[in-house]
């Protein structure tokens, strides 16, 4: 499955596979062409982007997921505070010309689906159902990642520091 | 921490906590007005009408490719108002490390110590401690005349000797510094954790 390590100090690391990137940007893509939403991004719920399908060059998608993240947050503290036990699973957004529909995947990851007013909502509930069960059932496929290690090692590390003392001359 | 071996990618969330007025949202103004604009994406800041943040700012940095692999680091800052506690506690989901913004004027030390302590209780609820986490501190405001001292500084909030900076960020004054620092410690923090 993905790998979502719980590392000593309590931290979360979430690393994903070539083969898994490849089926999810699959899923999506075939969510996009189904629901013809005009953007489909799956995110953490850190906020951290994971994957986009559709049309991304006039969004600002690592904003898009930070937002929305945020939204699915706050509304489990509303959840909470209304009384209800369990998270809220989908929000749903109306506009004018777009509308903006989350979903859960699993406990770690959601779906945001942009698309035109004109596409009924009942379509994209529907099919976003769907792949959600299917993004679901990719993560619990078995691998063997490689881990963090194979990133970040010394070399990286000290890498990393000249590129900032570059960068913030 | 998020890793996506298809792009090469690595994702660090780096978030910016402190008591209201300290400084926050200052630090990245100032980071995203001088950074190369290929290296950093739009800020967002999520403002009230009387200039506080409501619930987070946010911003994207890059440095380029090392060893092939994409470093990005997405910045948040937290409300520091009391009464936003649910944001905090929200925005640290998956948080790889804080710099704390201090405000060094002395009638605001209360303040600071308030905030860390309830920086130290969201950070346990998600079973981690500021003993063993990344994390720095910046003194910020160092230019006005009512500022405490470091030593005394120091001695009420740095009670884990963790790295600290003096700055004035709305002149830029050691805003970079605690950047790199942070990123520094986060980096060297997960080589550990392997």
């Amino acid at each position: 499955m993905v790998q979502v390590k719980k590392l000593k100090d309590g931290s979360r690391q979430i690393i994903l596979t070539p083969q898994q990137f490849d089926e999810i940007t699959k899923i999506l893509s075939e969510l996009a062409a189904k629901t013809k939403a005009s953007t489909i991004l799956l995110a953490d719920i850190s906020g951290q982007l994971i994957t986009q399908r559709g049309n991304t060059d006039d969004i600002n998608t690592a904003i898009l997921s930070a937002l929305a993240a945020s939204d699915f947050a706050a509304t489990s503290e509303m959840a909470k505070l209304v009384g209800e036990d369990a998270k809220f699973k989908l929000l749903f957004h109306e506009g004018e010309k777009r509308n903006v529909y989350l979903s859960n995947v699993g406990d770690n990851f959601f779906l945001v689906v942009v698309f035109d007013v004109s596409v009924t909502l009942g379509l994209v509930r529907i099919y976003t159902k769907k792949a959600i069960q299917n993004l679901i059932n990719v993560f619990e496929t078995s691998d063997k990642g490689e881990g963090a290690d194979k990133i970040i090692d010394q070399d990286f590390t000290s890498m990393l520091g000249d590129m900032l003392d570059e960068s913030f001359k | 921490m998020f890793i996506n071996w298809a792009l090469q990618e690595i994702n660090l969330k780096i978030v910016y906590y402190g008591p209201g007025m300290s400084g926050k949202t200052t630090n990245l103004e100032y980071i995203h007005s001088k950074l190369d604009p290929s290296l950093t994406g739009e800020l967002v800041t999520l403002k009230t009408k009387e200039d506080r943040t409501i619930f987070f700012d946010f911003m994207q940095i890059e440095v380029g490719r090392i060893k092939g692999k994409k470093p990005k680091f997405n910045l948040y800052t937290v409300p520091g108002q009391v009464y936003y506690a649910s944001s905090r506690k929200i925005i640290l989901n998956g948080v790889d490390g804080v710099v704390f913004v201090a405000d060094s004027q002395k009638d605001r030390m209360e303040g600071n110590i308030e905030t860390l302590l309830d920086l130290e209780k969201n950070l346990q609820a998600m079973n981690q401690s500021l003993e063993n986490f990344p994390w720095v501190i910046q003194y910020n405001k160092r230019d006005l005349p009512n500022a405490e001292s470091i030593e005394v500084l120091e001695k009420k909030i740095n009670l884990f000797n963790v790295p600290y900076f003096e700055a004035v960020a709305i002149k830029g004054i050691g805003v970079f510094d605690t950047l790199k620092a942070i990123i520094n410690l986060v980096v060297q923090h997960v080589q550990k954790q392997i």
